[in-house]
């Protein structure tokens, strides 16, 4: 017998005033499933994640996270899945530690130094965890984001372009990190631009333009349809040379 | 248990933030002892006038300089990048808006730490005795302002003339709250008021339970996006 899905989406839409960022959208994600979402910006993606983590209450359609009917148990989905915003949603004026500690305190734990300090050498920030935010370069303050995620096990991750403003190293661990929570068995979605490795080997890849999924299948299957069987696009993707961070979707 | 944690942990970090910006409080207090210096000169060397109208003058003062803190309540969340950062965590909403009444109302209270003493000297108040009661109905008048005003600030976020809409929607509910604390105040510190305290402080406390109770309830649905 198939076990339930960790996501199941039926006719959502999502409305803000006049305009439709979601529009009858149905995606089933399996447990312990990689997801890779792409699509230009305005597609959808960011408003896609926030009503599966319970931030947008979607208009039309039902919501179902790991067997919790939205709104309904918004709770208990935020209790089992996190969300890394594209943002951040860092206190500029605290320090690195001190925005950890917030988040750990609002989730009702009252967490230890060491536990901090663990979370900050994750992502090779424990020297700069007493400075205050504000002086963060955007790559630390997504790195400091990625640690605050770290901090709770959960079953669900959703990422919104953590690529974004990060370095080869930065890169590499966020790469890293999705591969190790793919390891305990979480559930893993993800928004992106880029054609990073977690998204060349994603296990679906679904693309959204305007607020609708208009394409799902693997990334392989992907590339096959935007450039051809794989001995004529050899050619083209080395001629195509600096191009690579792209996903080809327009964004 | 958690729900006090997490009220603790939004007063901490807004208190830390104030601690270090101090964007709110200089300015309230300046913006505050300005008020009444204007009345002051406004109205002249009259001390009988001045010391009849001084409950009024000096709750004119706390609301206006009030709705300066009420308008910065989420403000660190609007650059943290809006409600949703607090929103991330799960547990009781509630505990939100309890965090945030609290650093207003703390806010201020420390304001009127510095009001009181100014509105005495320059309306000829006689506080001399009467510090514990009147500090006791500027809590009461207090926590009434800040419970209406939390909860509106949340609700007027997302408004593009929120700074005008603020005033508009909380200044008419805190009438009952603004008459019980100008009445008691003025019953103990000018002796030629009529009327006794204790009905006024009886309307302050029944409308502080009756909007803390209504706002704490009805909070969560002002988070729904």
């Amino acid at each position: 017998m198939a076990a339930d899905p960790a996501l199941r989406l039926q006719g959502v839409g999502k409305r803000f005033g006049r305009t439709w960022a979601l529009r009858s959208v149905d995606l089933e994600v399996q447990p312990g499933q990689l997801v890779a979402l792409i699509g230009p910006n305005g597609a959808g993606k960011t408003t896609l994640l926030k009503a599966v983590g319970g931030l947008h209450r979607a208009t039309t359609g039902t919501t179902e996270v790991l067997g919790f009917t939205l709104p309904e148990d918004e709770d208990m989905v935020r209790v089992h899945s996190t969300l890394l915003p594209p943002h951040g949603y860092l206190y500029e004026q605290l320090t690195g530690l001190e925005n950890l500690r917030f988040a750990r305190l609002m989730a009702g734990v009252r967490p230890s130094r060491r536990e901090l300090d663990a979370a900050l050498e994750r992502v090779d920030l424990v020297e700069a965890g007493d400075e205050r935010v504000g002086g963060y370069s955007s790559g630390m303050k997504k790195r400091l984001a990625i640690a605050r995620l770290l901090l709770r096990p959960v079953e669900l991750v959703l990422m919104d372009e953590p690529y974004a403003s990060l370095d080869a190293g930065g890169i590499d661990l966020v790469d890293t990190i999705i591969g190790e929570l793919r390891g305990s068995g979480a559930t893993v979605l993800v928004a992106s631009h880029r054609w990073e490795r977690a998204i060349r080997e994603a296990d679906r890849l679904v693309v959204m333009e305007r607020g609708r999924i208009t394409w799902t299948g693997t990334p392989g299957e992907w590339m096959e349809k935007r450039e051809g069987p794989a001995d004529t696009r050899r050619g083209r993707s080395e001629a195509r040379g600096a191009d690579e961070g792209d996903t080809g979707t327009g964004g | 248990m958690e729900v006090w944690l997490r009220t603790w942990a939004i007063l901490w970090k807004d208190i830390l933030i104030e601690v270090r910006t101090k964007g709110t409080f200089n300015a309230m207090a300046f913006f505050a002892a300005l008020i009444l210096f204007i009345f002051s000169f406004a109205i002249g060397p009259d001390f009988d006038l001045l010391r009849r109208i001084a409950a009024g003058l000096l709750w004119v003062g706390i609301t206006f300089t009030g709705l300066l803190a009420l308008a910065r309540t989420y403000h660190s969340e609007e650059l943290a990048g809006g409600l949703e950062a607090l929103l991330l965590y799960p547990g009781e909403p509630r505990a939100i808006f309890l965090g945030k009444l609290v650093g207003n109302l703390a806010v201020l209270l420390l304001v009127e730490v510095i009001l009181y003493p100014v509105a005495a000297v320059l309306f000829h108040m006689d506080l001399t005795g009467k510090i514990l009661p009147v500090a006791g109905i500027a809590f009461l008048g207090t926590l009434g302002f800040s419970v209406i005003g939390t909860f509106y600030a949340a609700l007027t976020l997302h408004l593009r003339a929120r700074e005008v809409m603020l005033p508009l929607l909380v200044l008419p509910l805190l009438v009952p709250v603004l008459l019980g604390a100008v009445s008691a105040t003025a019953a103990l510190v000018d002796p030629a008021a009529a009327g006794g305290v204790a009905g006024w402080v009886r309307l302050l406390i029944a409308f502080d339970v009756l909007y803390f109770v209504v706002c704490t309830w009805t909070f969560p649905v002002l988070l729904e996006r």
